[in-house]
């Protein structure tokens, strides 16, 4: 093998080319990590020179508090929400426009747009619409709950929210989809037509378990989105409205830089960092069975 | 061939069609408005102008520092990806060729470890490391990007490399060339399809970013990048929407052009990167 014929000064170049990102990586992710954990356990404002540890209180304080409770539950809506919503229609649109003959190139193009565009951009954007466009609609229709911005109202702002959230994240899920249906085999589909399969049938011992390994990838990659997400709700309600929008990643937001609670905010993250890492976990134990492969 | 039946065509027709109109219309209504004044806009939202307005790109264009957050924008983008698309190349190769190693190992894992922390995590203890090293600007922000592309950039070049033959090097090296040559004559070239998919993913991150920018730029305005402007614009000009549409516009045009040359690649580029992370 070539190591035999390694010099001393390829070596050093191995060795190289791994220290910028090591020494970058070390700082600024893994450093910051301990820093976080940290500070997790002490009572720091964020601002003051001087801290005390106070060990597992801000943990106890989060899980005593009705608040971060609503919280939770908030942020556990909201990526189910987003799965349910993205699943089913990029699978459906997968679907569609993987059997379309006519200009597919550019109907999928379009389809791609809105991954195209920032998720701050698209919510102000969408913001005017709820807001200028949502009540002539509901005039229009006479329905009294479109009255007004879906977003002033706890009951409707946090599908409000979502809606916007699905409306860009559907893309990607979808090409994704649609290269695994290349994976599904055209002669399994001519057989089971032989053999008087109906389209659901065939969608259901066919297409659906070959589609199994994206089907995964996609809720993994989802369920992640939903329940770090920011940008959607930050940019459209900042949280409201009565907190009906508060997901953890906006609690840990306001409570670090508008509520003067760094520490707490700290250990919110670590609750997150827990659950992510768990989610994780799962994922890798799921995506090592696999389905048709 | 599989056959359909008309039912399912009918529905599927009807689907795409209603898919289109849902992710057109926005754009079209950001788009039309622009060129009006808020008194035409008032009268209907998705008829044309009765007359063309460039009032809005005007005002936009030469109030507002709109060039500053632009070239802010661009700096940041351009800088970080040709550092991102240096160093993560160059790191993954180290590792793939010397996976036999414990060093090399033992980084790869380390650096894999990212996967499993989000964001949130990092983000308030950042702000603290980032203020106490007065980087709390354009350089701080593109040293962040580089740091937090590496963990996805390792893991999905090093399966790439390590899949790639070895007998080109092997040649190289015994036309005697070093391993700095051989990465840069070589691999360079071989990975190329892997770094488009990086390339395409993190310039888009670093374009379309809110957060990171929110947390480290937000106090100086004259850091401002446009996503940061659009959003600090909402407060502004809440009442004058065809101006803070003409603002979101202008920012979504530039990536707009991009994926219209490109976009068979950036699709194909950025399902992979999907995929692989």
């Amino acid at each position: 093998m070539k190591s035999k014929r390694e010099s001393t000064a390829d070596k050093l170049t191995n060795f190289l080319f791994t220290i910028p990102a090591v020494v970058l990586y070390s700082i600024f992710f893994i450093y910051a990590v301990i820093v976080g954990v940290n500070y997790s356990f002490t009572d720091w404002n964020g601002i003051a020179k001087t801290y005390n540890y106070i060990g597992f209180e801000n943990y106890k304080s989060l899980f005593e508090n009705q608040y971060f409770w609503n919280t939770l539950w908030v942020t556990v809506k909201y990526a189910l929400l987003l799965v349910v919503g993205v699943m089913i229609t990029s699978l459906i649109l997968a679907l569609c426009l993987n059997s379309i003959k006519h200009l597919k190139t550019l109907t999928k193009s379009i389809f791609f747009i809105p991954a195209m565009i920032g998720g701050v951009t698209i919510s102000l954007i969408f913001d005017q619409i709820y807001y200028r466009l949502v009540p002539v609609i509901g005039e229009m229709l006479g329905i009294s709950a479109l009255s007004q911005s879906p977003l002033a109202s706890a009951k409707t702002a946090l599908i409000a929210v979502v809606f916007v959230n699905v409306w860009q994240a559907v893309a990607m899920p979808t090409m994704i989809f649609m290269a695994g249906l290349q994976t599904v085999p055209g002669d399994l589909y001519e057989s089971a037509m032989l053999d008087g399969a109906t389209t659901f049938q065939r969608f259901r011992y066919i297409t659906l378990p070959y589609l199994m390994p994206t089907f995964t990838i996609n809720m993994v990659l989802t369920i992640k989105a939903g329940i770090t997400s920011f940008d959607y709700a930050y940019a459209l309600t900042a949280g409201g409205p009565s907190r009906s929008t508060t997901v953890i990643g906006i609690s840990i937001y306001n409570d670090a830089f508008n509520n003067m609670k760094f520490s707490l905010a700290n250990a919110e993250a670590v609750i997150l960092f827990i659950i992510i890492a768990l989610l994780s976990l799962i994922q890798i134990k799921i995506s090592s069975k696999g389905g048709v492969n | 061939m599989k056959k359909e039946g008309l039912g399912w065509r009918i529905a599927r027709d009807i689907i795409i069609l209603l898919g289109l109109i849902l992710i057109l219309a926005p754009l079209y209504i950001v788009i039309i408005n622009t060129f009006k004044d808020l008194e035409q806009a008032s009268k209907g939202f998705f008829l044309f102008p009765e007359q063309w307005k460039f009032d809005n790109y005007v005002e936009l264009f030469t109030k507002n520092n709109f060039w500053t957050y632009a070239k802010n924008s661009t700096i940041i983008s351009v800088v970080a990806i040709i550092l991102v698309a240096v160093i993560n190349p160059a790191i993954s190769y180290a590792i793939a060729r010397n996976f036999h190693k414990k060093y090399y190992k033992a980084v790869y894992f380390y650096i894999i470890l990212g996967l499993f922390v989000p964001f949130q995590v990092i983000m308030l203890p950042l702000t603290k490391i980032m203020t106490n090293m007065n980087l709390l600007n354009i350089t701080g922000l593109i040293i962040l990007y580089v740091a937090l592309s590496l963990t996805k950039g390792v893991f999905m070049f090093v399966n790439y490399i390590q899949s790639l033959p070895l007998e080109i090097e092997e040649a190289a090296r015994i036309d005697g060339c070093n391993t700095f040559q051989v990465f840069t004559k070589i691999i360079w070239h071989l990975i190329g399809p892997m770094l488009a998919t990086l390339v395409v993913m993190d310039v888009l991150w670093f374009w379309n970013d809110f957060m990171l920018p929110l947390l480290l730029l937000n106090k100086t305005q004259d850091y401002w990048t446009l996503p940061l402007f659009q959003y600090n614009f909402k407060t502004e000009y809440s009442f004058n929407y065809t101006m803070a549409f003409t603002a979101y516009f202008t920012c979504m045009f530039p990536v707009l052009v991009v994926y219209a040359i490109g976009q068979k690649h950036i699709i194909a580029g950025l399902t992979a990167g999907a995929v692989k992370s």
